[in-house]
């Protein structure tokens, strides 16, 4: 019989109301502790310190309104954070600064998280938020603030808004690609520099909730309301065709998470629970049951030493579970 | 008397004098002399010296024998004019010298002559002042090769007086002045200019008498101890100066290997020694058993002043010659690594500071052969100290690890050559090991358990205290010695190890000794904390200052691999009590199967032989004290940076503080204030509250798991016991846990945690008060009211109310009635609507019927847990019963504010409280009845009916029955359950009564039911417990409380005021005293005042 699943290497309590999104940052310079980055409902961002297992700082830039994305820019000093203020601030970290440098006007009142790549070695970088109309993704070059361009689904397409956004470089090529997930289960992938639409897969009948997509192996994974998760792939023409779907026991993934060493894939669940699966053959792993109420982000640490790799999970119970994982070998 | 300067007048006086003496050679004469020398001025006595010491020298030259009073007497007088003059000629000197070393010559033994003390005394001081004064280099012409055999007369003469005489001048003086006559004189005015030629022959010159000096002065030395310490201190100096000059490295090195001409006959070039290498060696090897003699016996001489001289001994030795005595190195380093921890003071810091210059000068790390030396000495020290440990008493115990002790001192970073070498590393744990072990037969350790609240709390003041470390509080009891000594000798011992030794080398040694075997495992621990606390460098003392101290990155992966083998499962959680055993064998045994590969390793009790001996439990105990006491010892080592630590150290501390065993959780209390020290924190609590977080992620993991660690409530319950509100948002979860895993585990753990909801909400009622406040005043305003009420209905019932006017009666009874309506509840809305105010915003806000308004999270808690309590008030253990009947208690003082929510708990709770009142054990019914009146006082008007329709008659009923067999129990009565439960019905029920407000038909059954507790034959405190009744009762009531009095006992006769009136009758009226008279009239009295 398999082991029972472990326990959280350690819970982190303190930030008050619902956790939105996670972050890590580990790798960086070596003076500075590993940090892991929250955003609370309560329009908080948490800045923890994963030695001390404690808030370093906390940042309040959204007004108290729901942060739901946070992300770092390369390094630690550089934070993203998106809130339902309507607003995407930058901070910049160093030094002890707690407010933010640079802020970002949003047109879109949905739930949909951004998504950013960075643009070679240059201090330039992309990111994809929702746009103004329903239906749009823009696209901006920061930290100009540029638009680069707004991509809408033909008149018909009724795919309703964008729910979640993977900004990626495919090896091969310069242009830079989407794939969006949006309201009516769909997942389309964007030509973001020719502006056109490359493919369209319908593969949930439900809202997409989340996307992770490994471009080493062409292949990505949605998760949606529904009970399944859907693998796709893309082949040589770009065209999006689905691999496999995942039944699973529970309905409602609010966030799938594929490890960067591409080995695991994790889910959130609203049953409350962390799935873990290989992401070869999405064979489920393990169940990690410990939250009380629905988790709503999962996040695995920058690769760095294997055995220091963790897992963190936020959850609408307020706490953020840290876990250490399939970390062997 | 006149002094005369000029040589004329000098010579005019003395002339005839001297004359005189040479004449006739008295007594007188000389003392004449003398008299007269000392009118005579220095210089003008320098230009007639020659011509004084003429008749004098003529007199000891006088063939004959001389009576030895005239030759004292003489020998004196050269001494007084030698004092004052010096001599410059080389003949004069010599002649001088030979004569007066004459003076004690015999002419045909070896021996000094037979003479007078005195004489020798006065020759000695001669010779002495003779020395002195020969003026530069004059005093060479006495060590010529040709005088040697005047110098050999001397030396021996001088030697055989300071053996043999019996007096202690003599013998001080002999050597002092054969320390002036190898020109070894430590007083200033001797010239000493010796270039190196000069040094190198005298050198030659001495090295003759070398053998005959050092045995000679062996054996003073090693004489009688009664002999007095100065006669040894100047031996010893002596002997260390003559050798120190003889065998000075600095010289033999020049020496060459060919012998030079003799420029002397040869008889006395035979007794010549040439200095060669053969010959040191030859010598050294010879002074080796004398130094090792001498060690040994001066280093235990009771005078410290003579040891003292010993560490000058080896101090000069050392420095000076320590290629030629290669032999003698250890023996004397021996001497002072003995004297390192001497119990003189001085001693002990003068030998530190010899040590430190030898450590300062790089002498033992510089140069091979001493440091190897020393690791010889400690490796054959190593090798035998299993053998010394198991056969030596204490004390040789303990000089046996001073030696060691100084050995490490003296090593510094040199000890890892022997650490190097896995057999004495072996040896050398092996004896701590071995001498370590405790003794672990006392019961007591077992027995004494903790009870009662934590004393952590009140141990918040004691940071004062020293620290666990410094001044271990809880003495070890060892098997193999008694002496505290020895023990913190062993402590310094590991501190130096520690401190100089290869850290990751001696911890990974000791950690695997740990693992090995139960039997080495407390001492391995003992020996890992002072490893580490040596290696932090704490309260070692410093020899080797370029030692570099442990990185404190490298300090703390050590710090914490140990730290994660000490809190380990199968290290941690040891059985130490009966009563553990059971709960312990589930987790031993999951222990066991988790760990299948160390098993083998760590034989733990397995399941089967889980039959403990007091023992093996006291072993236990000793060693969680042991290792928690480690702990404290790390957080000293890393100070501050332990901090990160605690993450995991605090939770398994605050476990065993709060530990049955009273010796575990003294030591782990002891072990928080340790850590509030290192890591600057201000007391336990405030460490508690610093890293409620911690704990609480630590709980909250083993709340999920909770068959495996049995012990989480405890630490709940100690962090609720030391935090404040502000900890609430942090425990919240962890409460909802703790109910989720009650609802999971209610049939096997819902004691544990029971106690720790019932700590929760006692915190919870400390935390906030207020709004308990809030209500009461409330209350006691209402309450005043209603009594106004009553005192004016009581008036009118007292029939002193006949002046009242009909209005007012009227005015009254209208009141009564729309009050009586008010208190039934038969409320109209549309009176409500009038009499309130309209309700402010904020209100309307609070009681929005639609939306829920999120409560505090305390009532929140307070309400979860009483759903539970619900369900737990009829579980089928009494004990859970009763722990539930508390927590409730607690639960209603926390809701209280919150009316919306209490009430419909109660309305709940009731049915099964009502069942633990009338049907249950009498402990259950006490504990439940508490909580009833509790309820009384949040909530009176709500229980009412209820009261009185489910509870009233079946206490009253229970009241009456007991009351014939209280009434003629005897004096042991008072100690039943059955009296307990009346007394306590009875003293709650007045004040229940009253705050129930209960109406007449309840008042007069209580009053029934009461009623016969007043009678004299039942036990005074069920009396007064009754009384009590009444007295609330009257509050209640006066009126019918005074008529009930009444007819049981009336002492006044009442006389109608007007014939018309029928006579007022009770039935109470004319009886005889009664066994109720004594109490009723007391509540009469009480009643009318």
């Amino acid at each position: 019989m398999a082991l029972p699943p472990p326990p959280p290497q350690f819970v982190l309590r303190g930030t008050q109301s619902a956790v939105n999104s996670l972050h890590f940052s580990c790798r960086s310079q070596a003076q500075s502790p590993p940090l892991l980055f929250s955003g609370s409902l309560s329009g908080l961002v948490h800045v923890w310190n994963l030695h001390t297992r404690r808030v370093d700082a906390t940042l309040d830039g959204h007004g108290g309104q729901s942060v739901y994305w946070v992300k770092t820019l390369g390094d630690q000093r550089l934070l993203l954070s998106q809130g339902r203020d309507l607003k995407l601030c930058l901070w910049d970290l160093a030094e002890g600064r707690r407010a933010p440098v640079d802020s970002l006007s949003l047109d879109s009142v949905g739930f949909c998280q951004g998504s950013v790549l960075r643009g070679g070695a240059q201090e330039c970088w992309l990111l994809a938020v929702p746009g103004r109309g329903t239906e749009e993704v823009q696209v901006l070059d920061m930290p100009s603030k540029t638009s680069v361009c707004t991509l809408k689904p033909e008149a018909g397409a009724k795919a309703g808004m964008p729910m979640c956004l993977e900004l990626w470089q495919p090896a091969s090529s310069s242009h830079p690609l989407l794939l969006a997930g949006y309201e009516d289960g769909s997942v389309i992938l964007w030509n973001v520099s020719e502006r056109r639409m490359l493919s369209r897969l319908s593969c949930h009948k439900e809202p997409v909730m989340s996307l992770d997509f490994d471009s080493r192996k062409a292949k990505g994974v949605s998760g949606s309301s529904e009970k399944a998760l859907c693998v796709w792939g893309l082949d040589e023409q770009q065209n999006l065709k689905v691999c496999r779907t995942q039944e699973l026991t529970n309905p409602g993934i609010a966030d799938v998470v594929i490890r960067p060493d591409g080995k695991i894939l994790a889910t959130a669940g609203w049953d409350h629970r962390i799935r873990l699966f290989g992401w070869k053959q999405l064979k489920p792993l393990a169940v990690l049951d410990y939250h009380s109420a629905a988790v709503h982000c999962v996040a695995f640490s920058d690769p760095g030493q294997p055995r220091e790799q963790l897992l963190a999970g936020g959850s609408k119970d307020q706490r953020i579970s840290v876990w250490s994982v399939y970390n062997q070998s | 008397m006149a002094v005369f300067d000029s040589p004329q007048e000098a010579f005019g006086i003395l002339r005839p004098v001297c004359v005189q003496l040479t004449k006739t050679q008295t007594i007188e004469n000389v003392e004449h002399l003398q008299t007269k020398l000392h009118t005579i001025g220095d210089s003008a006595l320098q230009d007639l010296q020659e011509y004084v010491l003429f008749p004098l020298r003529f007199t000891l030259k006088t063939p004959g024998s001389k009576r030895e009073s005239l030759v004292q007497c003489v020998v004196e007088c050269i001494t007084f004019v030698l004092s004052t003059t010096c001599i410059k000629k080389q003949d004069l000197l010599q002649e001088l010298f030979s004569e007066l070393c004459l003076c004690l010559s015999s002419p045909n033994s070896q021996q000094p002559a037979p003479v007078s003390e005195e004489l020798k005394l006065a020759v000695v001081q001669g010779l002495h002042t003779l020395m002195h004064s020969a003026y530069g280099d004059i005093i060479l012409s006495l060590y010529q090769p040709c005088t040697l055999p005047h110098l050999g007369f001397a030396i021996s003469l001088l030697l055989t007086l300071a053996e043999q005489e019996k007096s202690k001048q003599i013998k001080t003086s002999a050597l002092k002045c054969l320390q002036v006559l190898l020109l070894q004189c430590d007083c200033q005015d001797h010239p000493k200019l010796l270039d190196d030629t000069e040094r190198e022959q005298l050198g030659d010159l001495f090295a003759s008498f070398l053998p005959g000096i050092s045995t000679a002065l062996t054996r003073i030395i090693t004489g009688d101890f009664k002999q007095g310490h100065v006669i040894i201190i100047s031996a010893l100096k002596v002997f260390y100066k003559i050798i120190g000059f003889v065998m000075a490295d600095e010289q033999l090195e020049k020496i060459p290997k060919d012998k030079k001409k003799p420029s002397v006959e040869c008889r006395v070039a035979e007794l010549m020694v040439h200095r060669e290498a053969n010959w040191v060696k030859n010598t050294g090897s010879k002074l080796a058993t004398l130094i090792e003699k001498i060690v040994e016996f001066v280093s235990v001489h009771p005078h410290w002043k003579a040891r003292m001289e010993l560490i000058e001994l080896v101090q000069d030795l050392l420095l000076k010659c320590r290629q030629s005595l290669l032999n003698s190195v250890g023996h004397l380093l021996k001497a002072l690594v003995g004297l390192v921890n001497d119990e003189n003071a001085d001693v002990q810091s003068r030998c530190n500071k010899v040590l430190k210059t030898f450590a300062d000068q790089r002498i033992v790390v510089e140069s091979r052969a001493l440091a190897d030396i020393l690791s010889e000495n400690l490796h054959s020290l190593a090798t035998a100290l299993p053998r010394l440990m198991s056969s030596q008493d204490d004390q040789g115990k303990y000089s046996t690890l001073l030696l060691l002790l100084g050995y490490l001192k003296l090593l510094g970073p040199k000890v890892n050559f022997v650490l190097n070498s896995v057999a004495h590393l072996h040896r050398l744990s092996k004896a701590l090991i071995q001498v370590l072990e405790l003794d672990v037969a006392d019961v007591k350790i077992v027995e004494e358990r903790r009870w009662g609240p934590d004393r952590l709390a009140e141990s918040s003041s004691s940071l004062s205290e020293p620290p666990l470390y410094k001044s271990k509080s809880q003495r070890k009891y060892f098997r193999f010695f008694t002496d505290e000594r020895i023990f913190l000798l062993l402590r310094q011992i590991c501190q130096t190890l520690g401190f100089y030794g290869d850290l990751y080398l001696l911890v990974d040694h000791f950690t695997e000794l740990y693992n090995e075997s139960v039997i080495y495992r407390k001492q391995a621990a003992m020996i890992l904390n002072e490893l580490i606390v040596g290696a932090a460098g704490i309260e070692v003392e410093v020899l080797h200052e370029d030692k570099s101290m442990a990185g404190s990155e490298e300090l703390r992966q050590v710090i914490t691999s140990i730290l994660e083998e000490y809190i380990s499962q199968k290290n941690w959680y040891l059985v130490t009590s009966k009563e553990a055993e059971g709960t312990m064998k589930h987790s031993h045994l999951q222990a066991i199967t988790s760990d299948v590969h160390t098993c083998h390793l760590a034989p733990l009790p397995s399941s089967s032989e889980l039959s403990l001996t007091v023992c093996s439990m006291n072993s236990n105990i000793w060693q969680i004290c042991i290792q928690l006491e480690g702990i404290g010892c790390f957080a000293h080592a890393l100070g501050r940076e332990f901090r990160l630590l605690l993450m995991s150290a605090l939770y398994p501390v605050l476990e065993k503080a709060g530990d049955k065993t009273l010796l575990i959780s003294q030591v782990a209390t002891s072990t928080m204030i340790d850590i509030c020290h290192a890591c600057a924190y201000d007391s336990p609590r405030d460490l508690i509250n610093n890293n409620a977080d911690y704990l609480v992620n630590e709980i909250s993991l083993n709340l999920h798991q909770m068959a495996r660690s049995p012990h989480t409530p405890i630490v709940l319950e100690i962090m609720f016991q030391n935090s404040d509100a502000s900890l609430l948002p942090l425990i919240e979860d962890v409460i909802q846990d703790v109910l989720f895993s009650l609802d999971q585990f209610h049939d096997e753990r819902a004691a544990s945690f029971l106690s720790v909801l019932h700590t929760v909400l006692a915190a919870l009622a400390r935390w906030f008060p207020e709004a308990k406040d809030d209500k009461q005043l409330q209350k006691q305003n209402f309450r005043k009211e209603k009594y106004d009420l009553h005192q004016g209905s009581s008036t009118l019932g007292n029939g002193f109310a006949f002046t009242t006017p009909a209005e007012e009666i009227e005015q009254f009874l209208l009141n009564y009635l729309k009050n009586k309506d008010v208190a039934d509840g038969n409320v109209s809305d549309s009176d409500n609507e009038e009499e309130q105010p309209p309700p402010s915003e904020a209100e309307m806000n609070d009681v929005c019927p639609d939306v829920e308004a999120l409560l505090p999270v305390q009532t929140q808690i307070a309400k979860d847990v009483m759903e539970r309590c619900i369900h737990l008030l009829s579980d089928k253990d009494l004990k859970t019963r009763l722990k539930v009947l508390d927590v409730l208690e607690l639960c209603v003082t926390v809701l209280q504010s919150h009316e919306n929510q209490l009430l419909p708990m109660i309305h709940r709770v009731w049915l099964p409280l009502v069942h633990r009142l009338t049907n249950d054990d009498p402990l259950a019914v006490l504990r439940a009845f508490k909580v009833l009146c509790t309820l009384g006082n949040q909530c009176g008007d709500f229980l009412r009916n209820r009261f009185s329709k489910d509870i009233l008659p079946k206490l009253s009923g229970s009241l009456v029955t007991q009351a014939p067999v209280s009434a003629k129990a005897g004096p042991v009565y008072s100690h039943t359950l059955a009296f307990k439960l009346q007394l306590a019905v009875l003293q709650g029920l007045g004040s229940l009564c009253k705050e129930l407000d209960l109406g007449g038909g309840d008042l007069n059954k209580v009053a029934d039911a009461c009623l016969i507790y007043l009678s004299a034959k039942q036990p005074v405190k069920l009396q007064e417990a009754a009384r009590s009744v009444f007295l609330h009762l009257m509050k209640v009531d006066p009126d019918t409380t005074w008529f009930i009095l009444n007819e049981l006992y009336c002492p006044l006769p009442y006389e109608p005021p007007h014939p018309s009136l029928y006579p007022v009758s009770l039935s109470g009226m004319a009886k005889p005293r009664t066994e109720y008279t004594d109490n009723v009239l007391l509540l009469l009295a009480e009643l009318q005042g």
